[in-house]
């Protein structure tokens, strides 16, 4: 079974049925188009948001960087390719994916647009992964962006070889403010590691390890939220005696994968008073990778420390 | 009760309102499916249960209640069934499978929309296959109140709407409207599909409709027996599927547990089979 998921947050009712309406509009009139590419710059595209933000750190004013799911409603699951965006990543020089069977459709429309030229940056290769590995989520482990980064500049620096040093200037600036994450990250796990947290699925599972916080929801349920299948009784009584019983200091959701079983438990967890706090699947609109990490552990810690929840991001 | 039921069944809340839902959903489903096998309106039962899975995907792109999605649906399609005209069977089996074509095609789109534009997942797997186990709590009184309104209405019409499906003639003499008794049961058999729907999903819910009623109305003398017969087969589908797919938890190493509606379809067959089998053999004596 591979595990695939990742859509969004929660809108309200009448701008579904707007997006509704306008999507009927855009069905009907197919022809996409591309957006231009700066002159002197690399077109790079990049499966996810979080990876593009990555890109345009690292290449600067060198690189014209799209996401294919820049849109905050796009599911990998469900994803169709369209036109427009087999026409981004033929004219790419640069493509940067999550691999791990998270965003296959990269694979297939790679395939349909064979170009010697284009490089194309894996993150679960370049950290030697296997495809089959249970939690594709490695955007949210503290050593990914670093190395991701790594060989995005080096594929940058042999297509554009005149800015070598800019390039290599450029992820010496992101490395760095990635260490101050760490240190974060060293601080936090100074103060709370061995506390115990509940998870509804494992989108933020890498780094609750790396905070030394421990997920005790068993990781079959996180897994069957994640696939979009039902979690066994036993583990939906395990997982919600965890928050009913107080046993966790908080339950931490994906807020773009909710289910019939999420929202019970996010129920249960506010009459419990247990904090909630929201991982995003998807880096929001507004931040970079690194403060959108920091506004995240900022907020588990806010729960840990005052009980408060954080439903939201801003 | 160790040799049948694991340890933590009966302490467990998910497995609790399961429990009462699916006892209040079998037995609308088998007072309604012995109406439905009477009047020989399987194909009917089918079609609403597909306009039902339209409008549950619509409730879950919108993120309505699915019992309210199922039930609106329903009320809708069947209306149209009925309104399509057909006095004649061929003319009512053609409306039948005409709304049925449309119904699949909106939930396709629905699907997709939910899909691509909202947080919901597993929305196509509960839909059309349900999931006793993930129902909110929160549903069940609304259920109960559906459940009963659904019995009383079948009460009330249960004279005239047996002899216009019995005997069309008969009814007419004594001024029965067939178009009004027509009416009047599709509505009742789309809160009953409704119903079913959420405990083994929209596509599924035929088996819990007509499987333990015809398994009943082989084996039991007249319709009050058959009726009774239907409520014990249909609940002790639902309650026993529900013991086999948490028990299915404990039967590999890897806790992969079996499906609650496949658990239940597989007793009704089961059901169905021996039915079957135990009316040949008294025919044989007899």
């Amino acid at each position: 079974m591979v595990p695939v998921r990742a859509s969004l947050r929660r809108r309200p009712v009448w701008a579904r049925a707007v997006g509704l309406a306008l999507a009927g509009v855009a069905l009907a009139g197919c022809a996409a188009s591309v957006p231009p590419v700066a002159p002197g710059t690399i077109p790079v595209v990049a499966a996810e948001s979080q990876y593009a933000d990555v890109a345009a750190q690292v290449g600067g004013r060198y690189v014209s960087v799209v996401a294919v799911m820049n849109n905050p409603n796009a599911d990998p699951h469900g994803f169709e390719v369209s036109p427009s965006v087999a026409r981004e990543v033929a004219r790419a020089r640069l493509v940067v994916q999550n691999g791990a069977g998270y965003d296959d459709f990269m694979r297939v429309v790679e395939a349909a647009t064979p170009s010697p030229r284009r490089r194309v940056v894996v993150a679960q290769r370049v950290l030697g992964l296997a495809t089959s590995i249970p939690n594709p989520h490695l955007w949210y482990d503290p050593s990914t962006m670093p190395a991701v980064a790594g060989a995005i500049e080096a594929d940058l620096a042999r297509l554009d070889p005149a800015h070598r040093a800019y390039f290599a200037a450029r992820l010496a600036r992101f490395r760095a403010s990635m260490a101050a994450l760490r240190v974060r990250i060293g601080a936090f796990r100074a103060r709370y590691a061995g506390r115990a947290v509940a998870t509804t699925e494992p989108v933020g599972d890498y780094l609750l390890s790396a905070l030394g916080l421990v997920n005790a929801t068993p990781f079959r349920f996180q897994a069957d939220v994640m696939n979009g299948v039902d979690p066994a009784p036993q583990d939906v009584g395990a997982v919600e005696s965890l928050v009913t019983g107080r046993r966790v200091a908080a339950l931490l959701e994906n807020a773009q994968v909710s289910s019939p079983v999420t929202t019970t438990l996010a129920g249960l967890a506010e009459s419990a008073r247990v904090p909630i706090v929201a991982l995003y699947e998807t880096m929001p609109t507004g931040f970079t990778y690194q403060r959108w990490m920091a506004a995240e552990i900022d907020a588990i810690e806010r729960a840990l420390a005052t009980g408060r929840s954080t439903r939201r991001l801003s | 009760m160790h040799w049948l039921v694991e340890p933590g069944f009966w302490s467990n809340p998910v497995v609790r309102t399961a429990l009462v839902l699916g006892a209040v959903v079998a037995v609308v489903s088998a007072v309604v499916g012995v109406v439905v096998v009477v009047r020989g309106q399987s194909f009917a039962g089918h079609a609403l249960t597909d306009v039902a899975m339209a409008g549950g995907a619509g409730a879950s792109l919108v993120g309505a209640s699915p019992l309210v999605g199922f039930l609106l649906a329903g009320i809708v399609g069947g209306g149209s069934i009925e309104a399509a005209g057909a006095e004649r069977v061929r003319d009512r089996d053609v409306a039948t499978g005409v709304v049925l074509g449309a119904a699949a095609g909106l939930t396709a789109l629905f699907l997709y929309f939910v899909s691509s534009s909202t947080s919901a997942t597993g929305s196509t797997q509960s839909v059309l296959f349900g999931s006793v186990f993930t129902v909110s709590p929160s549903v069940v009184p609304l259920s109960v109140v559906v459940a009963v309104v659904t019995l009383v209405t079948l009460l009330g019409v249960r004279r005239p709407l047996l002899l216009s499906s019995l005997s069309p003639e008969l009814a007419a003499a004594r001024g029965v409207r067939p178009r009004v008794m027509g009416l009047t049961f599709v509505l009742v058999l789309a809160a009953s599909v409704a119903l079913s729907a959420l405990v083994i999903g929209a596509i599924l819910s035929t088996a819990l409709l007509v499987g333990p009623a015809s398994a009943a109305l082989r084996v039991a003398r007249g319709l009050v027996g058959a009726t009774l017969g239907a409520i014990v087969a249909g609940v002790a589908a639902v309650e026993l599927g529900i013991v086999l797919s948490y028990d299915s938890f404990y039967w590999n190493a890897a806790h992969r547990s079996v499906p609650v509606s496949a658990c239940v379809v597989a007793v009704v067959l089961v059901e169905v089979a021996g039915s079957t089998a135990w009316s040949r053999w008294r025919r044989g004596r007899g």
